[in-house]
C-alpha cells in the first residue's frame, strides 16, 4: 500500500470553501449560460477575481510570483471549477502553461511569463493537436524553420483551448533538429486564429493557421516537456471531471427525491434508486481516482504514470455515463435545453477527448505495464 | 494510557507468556485472565475498557507473533450480542466460554423463503413450559457441524407484524431434531450448510430480549457483522481472498498469445481501473476525518467488489477462449477462470444481495424514499405468500 494520503488538509479544506463560495457567487447557472452566449466565453471580471486570489498563481513557484502549490490543491480547485462549469481559460492558461513553461525551464521565458500568467495580465495557451487527433503527433505537420533573426512556422494546429485572444501561443512544431516548442505572439504575420464550433460553449476551442509565421523556440526539450505538462494538466482534468460527476449525482437525486409519478418520489422505484447509487460509485470513484493521482504527483510515485492512464480512462468514462444518465433520470425535462443536465454531458463528451481519448488511456497504461 | 503504551504492554506481556506449544485451553484462560481477550470489554468479561482502536493495536500485536485468542470483541457474535443485550446471567454463563473458544456458534438466520426479506422468516418457536419448541429451516449457515450454539431468530407471535413477531434465541444446536446438511454450492465447494430443526428446544433463559423484540437483537448482531466485515476487508493481509486476481491479466494474456490483441488489452486496462478505484475509495475512507465521507465510500464497496470480480472473470474468459470451456486438473487455466466466474456470485449474493445493498445506499446515503410497505402493520399470518 501506498503511503500516500488522499485526506484533505486543513488548508486544502478551506481552499475548496473559498472556490466553492467563489463559484457559486460567480458561476451560477445563468452566469454560465451567458458565457456560453458572450463572444469571449469567459468573464474578464472574474478572472482578475481568480488572480487576486492567487488562483492563477496556483502551481506557480513563488519566484515567479505564484503560490508554489501542489497536484493536490490544484485537484481540489479544479473540481469545484468542474462542478460549476466555469467558463474560463483555466485548464490552458493557469495549468497547462505553466507547467508547460517550468517543464521547460527556460529561464528567460519563465521570468516574462509567469508572473504575468498569475497576475492575469498574460493569458496565453499551448497550440499541441493537429487535425486527426487531440494528442500531440509525433511528428507534427507544422514545420518551424530557422531564418535571420528566429524561427518561421508553417502549418495548422487545432482543438487549441481558449485559442481565441489569446495573450500568446506555445506552439509544437518540428524543426531540423527535432520538435519544439516556439512561441507566437497574437499580431504576427501569417497567424490566423478561428473559432471551432465547439459541442460544449463552455470550453472554448480554436484552430490555428501559420503561414511562415515569426516566432521564438522557447528552451531545448519541448517534445518530453509537453507530454509531461499534459499529464500534469490532466490531474486538473480528472479532477474537473469528478466535480462535474458529482454535481450530477446531486443534481439527479434532488430531482428523485421531489418529483412525484403514480403519487411516489421517483426515487422510491428501485428502477431509479438503483441507477441512482450507481451513479454515485462512478462519481465517488472518479473523486477518489483524482485525489488519488494528485497525490502520487505530489509524492513522484513511480507508479504515477500507469495510475494517471487508469485515472483518465476512468473519469472520462464515469462522467459521460453518470452525465447521460443524469439526463434520463431527469426524463423530460432533462431533454430541454433550458434544463441544465445537457451542459454536464457536453462537458463530459469533451473532457473525454481532449487530452487523448480513454482507449488512448488504456492502451498507454497497458504499453508501460508490459515494458516494466 | 496512550496506544504507544498499550502497544509496549501487549507487546511484553506476549514476550512474558506466548507459547505457541502452549494447550490451548490454558492459553485462552491465560488471555482472557490478562483482560486481552476482548480488549474493549470489563475486565468480568476478558476485557480491560480500552478504546475500539487500541483493542485493534491488541489484535494487530498478538498477530504479530502468531499468537490467538484475542478480538472477540469484533469477531465474536454471540459474545458480542449477549455483552451488549444479554441479562447477567447470560453473560456469566455464556461469554466467558465463547471468548475462550471453548464454545462455538453459528448463525441461523436466513431461511428458504426469507433471504432478501429476513422479516419474512417462518421459523418458529412456541412456549412450552420453561422452553420453546422450536420448528423450521435455516440456510446458508457456515461453521454448523461443529457449533455448541446457533444465534436464532424465530417467530413467536404470528399475529403481531411482520418485524414485531420475532425472538432472538441462543440455540443449543447439539441435540436430536437439530440436522445440518452441506449445501453443494455452483463452484463444486460446500461451505455452507441447511440446518433443519425439528421439535428442538431452547430454554427460555437462553432468549435474548424481550419474546417479539428479536428484530431490534438482530440488528445489532449484524452491525457487528458488518463492522467485522469491514475490518476483514480493510485489512489487506485478511482480505487477501477477496482480491481479484487482476496482477496477472497481462501475464495471463502474454501466456494465452493474447497480448498483441487491441480488444483484450482494453478489456484489460477497464478491469484494471475498476479494481485501482476501488483501492483509492478504499485508502480515502481509511484517510478521511469525515465520517460521513468514509461511510458513503464504505457502504459502495460491496457493489465495486462485485463488479471487479464479475468483470475480472469476463476478461479472464475472453483471454482463455474455448479453454473456458474445460473443466478439472488437465484444464487448470480454464478451470481456474470457471470458478471465478462461479464464485463471484458469492459476493454479489451473499450477506444480502447487491441489489438489497443499493437499496440501502440509496435510502441511507442518497436518501432517496424507501418503497412504500402496504403490509407494514398487518399480522403476519394474513401477508400474502
Amino acid at each position: 500500500m501506498s503511503p500516500v494520503s488522499t485526506a484533505l488538509t486543513r488548508e486544502q479544506t478551506d481552499l475548496r470553501q473559498t472556490v466553492a463560495d467563489l463559484m457559486a457567487k460567480r458561476s451560477p447557472q445563468d452566469e454560465v449560460r451567458r458565457l456560453m452566449a458572450a463572444d469571449g466565453g469567459y468573464d474578464p471580471a472574474v478572472w482578475a477575481e481568480l488572480a487576486a486570489l492567487g488562483l492563477l498563481g496556483l502551481i506557480i513557484p513563488e519566484e515567479f510570483g505564484g503560490s508554489d502549490a501542489g497536484a493536490a490543491e490544484l485537484a481540489v480547485v479544479a473540481e469545484q471549477m468542474g462542478r460549476a462549469l466555469l467558463c474560463a481559460p483555466y485548464l490552458s492558461a493557469a495549468v497547462l502553461t505553466p507547467y508547460l513553461l517550468l517543464g521547460i525551464a527556460d529561464a528567460a521565458e519563465c521570468a516574462e511569463a509567469l508572473p504575468r500568467i498569475a497576475a492575469g495580465e498574460l493569458r496565453a495557451t499551448v497550440a499541441f493537436a493537429e487535425s486527426g487527433s487531440a494528442r500531440p503527433p509525433q511528428h507534427p505537420g507544422t514545420t518551424a524553420v530557422r531564418t535571420a533573426n528566429g524561427w518561421s512556422l508553417t502549418g495548422e494546429k487545432t482543438f487549441v483551448l481558449d485559442g481565441v485572444g489569446a495573450g500568446r501561443y506555445y506552439i509544437h512544431a518540428e524543426s531540423d533538429s527535432g520538435v519544439g516548442i516556439f512561441a507566437v505572439d497574437p499580431g504576427a504575420a501569417g497567424l490566423a486564429v478561428s473559432a471551432l464550433n465547439t459541442v460544449d460553449q463552455t470550453r472554448r476551442q480554436a484552430r490555428i493557421t501559420l503561414a511562415d509565421t515569426p516566432a521564438r523556440l522557447i528552451g531545448a526539450a519541448g517534445a518530453a516537456a509537453l507530454d509531461a505538462a499534459l499529464d500534469r494538466a490532466a490531474v486538473a482534468l480528472v479532477a474537473e471531471q469528478a466535480g462535474g460527476t458529482m454535481q450530477c449525482v446531486q443534481m439527479s437525486t434532488d430531482y428523485a427525491r421531489t418529483r412525484y409519478q403514480f403519487g411516489r418520489a421517483i426515487g422510491s422505484f428501485q428502477a431509479i434508486k438503483h441507477l441512482c447509487v450507481d451513479m454515485l460509485l462512478e462519481a465517488e470513484s472518479a473523486c477518489s481516482a483524482a485525489r488519488h493521482v494528485a497525490a502520487a504527483f505530489d509524492a513522484e510515485e513511480p507508479d504515477r504514470l500507469t495510475d494517471l492512464a487508469l485515472a483518465q480512462a476512468f473519469c472520462s468514462d464515469a462522467f459521460c455515463s453518470v452525465a447521460a444518465a443524469t439526463i434520463q433520470v431527469h426524463g423530460g425535462i432533462g431533454f430541454t435545453w433550458e434544463h441544465p443536465a445537457h451542459l454536464y454531458l457536453r462537458r463530459a463528451r469533451t473532457d473525454a477527448q481532449i487530452f487523448g481519448d480513454p482507449a488512448w488511456h488504456r492502451e498507454r497504461y497497458v504499453r508501460i505495464r508490459e515494458e516494466s | 494510557m496512550t496506544d504507544d503504551d498499550i502497544r509496549t504492554e501487549v507487546r511484553q506481556w506476549l514476550a512474558q507468556n506466548w507459547d505457541p506449544g502452549a494447550d490451548r485451553t490454558g492459553w485462552t484462560q491465560r488471555v482472557f485472565d490478562a483482560g486481552w481477550s476482548a480488549p474493549s470489554w470489563e475486565p468480568e468479561w476478558g476485557g480491560r475498557g480500552l478504546s475500539d482502536a487500541q483493542s485493534r493495536i491488541v489484535a494487530a500485536e498478538f498477530a504479530a507473533v502468531g499468537a490467538y485468542g484475542t478480538g472477540a470483541d469484533r469477531a465474536d457474535m454471540l459474545a458480542c450480542t449477549i455483552h451488549d443485550l444479554g441479562t447477567e446471567e447470560q453473560k456469566l454463563r455464556l461469554i466467558g466460554p465463547s471468548v475462550r473458544g471453548e464454545t462455538r456458534w453459528c448463525l441461523l438466520y436466513s431461511e428458504p423463503g426469507a433471504g432478501s426479506d429476513l422479516a419474512g422468516l417462518r421459523t418458529r418457536a412456541d412456549r412450552d413450559g420453561d422452553d420453546w419448541v422450536v420448528n423450521g429451516q435455516k440456510v446458508w449457515t457456515s461453521f454448523a457441524a461443529h457449533a455448541d450454539y446457533g444465534l436464532l431468530v424465530a417467530r413467536t407471535d404470528w399475529d403481531a407484524a411482520k418485524h414485531k413477531g420475532i425472538s432472538f434465541f441462543i440455540f443449543p444446536m447439539r441435540q436430536a431434531g437439530v440436522e445440518v446438511r452441506p449445501i453443494h454450492q455452483i463452484t463444486g465447494e460446500s461451505e455452507f450448510n441447511e440446518v433443519f430443526i425439528t421439535d428442538a428446544r431452547v430454554p427460555h433463559a437462553n432468549l435474548v430480549g424481550e419474546p417479539g423484540g428479536g428484530w431490534a437483537v438482530l440488528q445489532l448482531a449484524l452491525a457487528h457483522e458488518r463492522r467485522l466485515m469491514g475490518d476483514l476487508a480493510r485489512t489487506s493481509k485478511s482480505s487477501g481472498d477477496l482480491k481479484p486476481d487482476s496482477n496477472s491479466l497481462i501475464g495471463m494474456a502474454r501466456a494465452a498469445g493474447r497480448l498483441s490483441d487491441s480488444h483484450i488489452r482494453q478489456e484489460i486496462a477497464v478491469v484494471e481501473g475498476y479494481a485501482a478505484v476501488n483501492r483509492w475509495n478504499t485508502r480515502r475512507a481509511k484517510n478521511t476525518a469525515d465520517k460521513a465521507e468514509a461511510a458513503t465510500l464504505l457502504s459502495l464497496g460491496k457493489i465495486a467488489m462485485s463488479r471487479i470480480l464479475h468483470e475480472t472473470a469476463r476478461v479472464q474468459t475472453e483471454i482463455a477462449g474455448g479453454e473456458t470451456m474445460l473443466a478439472g486438473p488437465d484444464h487448470p487455466v480454464g478451470d481456474a477462470i470457471t470458478f471465478r466466474a462461479l464464485n463471484a456470485y458469492f459476493t454479489s449474493i451473499g450477506g444480502g444481495t447487491d441489489q438489497i445493498q443499493r437499496n440501502i445506499v440509496g435510502e441511507r446515503i442518497l436518501g432517496l424514499p424507501k418503497e412504500p410497505e402496504p403490509y407494514r402493520d398487518t399480522a403476519f399470518r394474513d401477508l400474502p405468500h
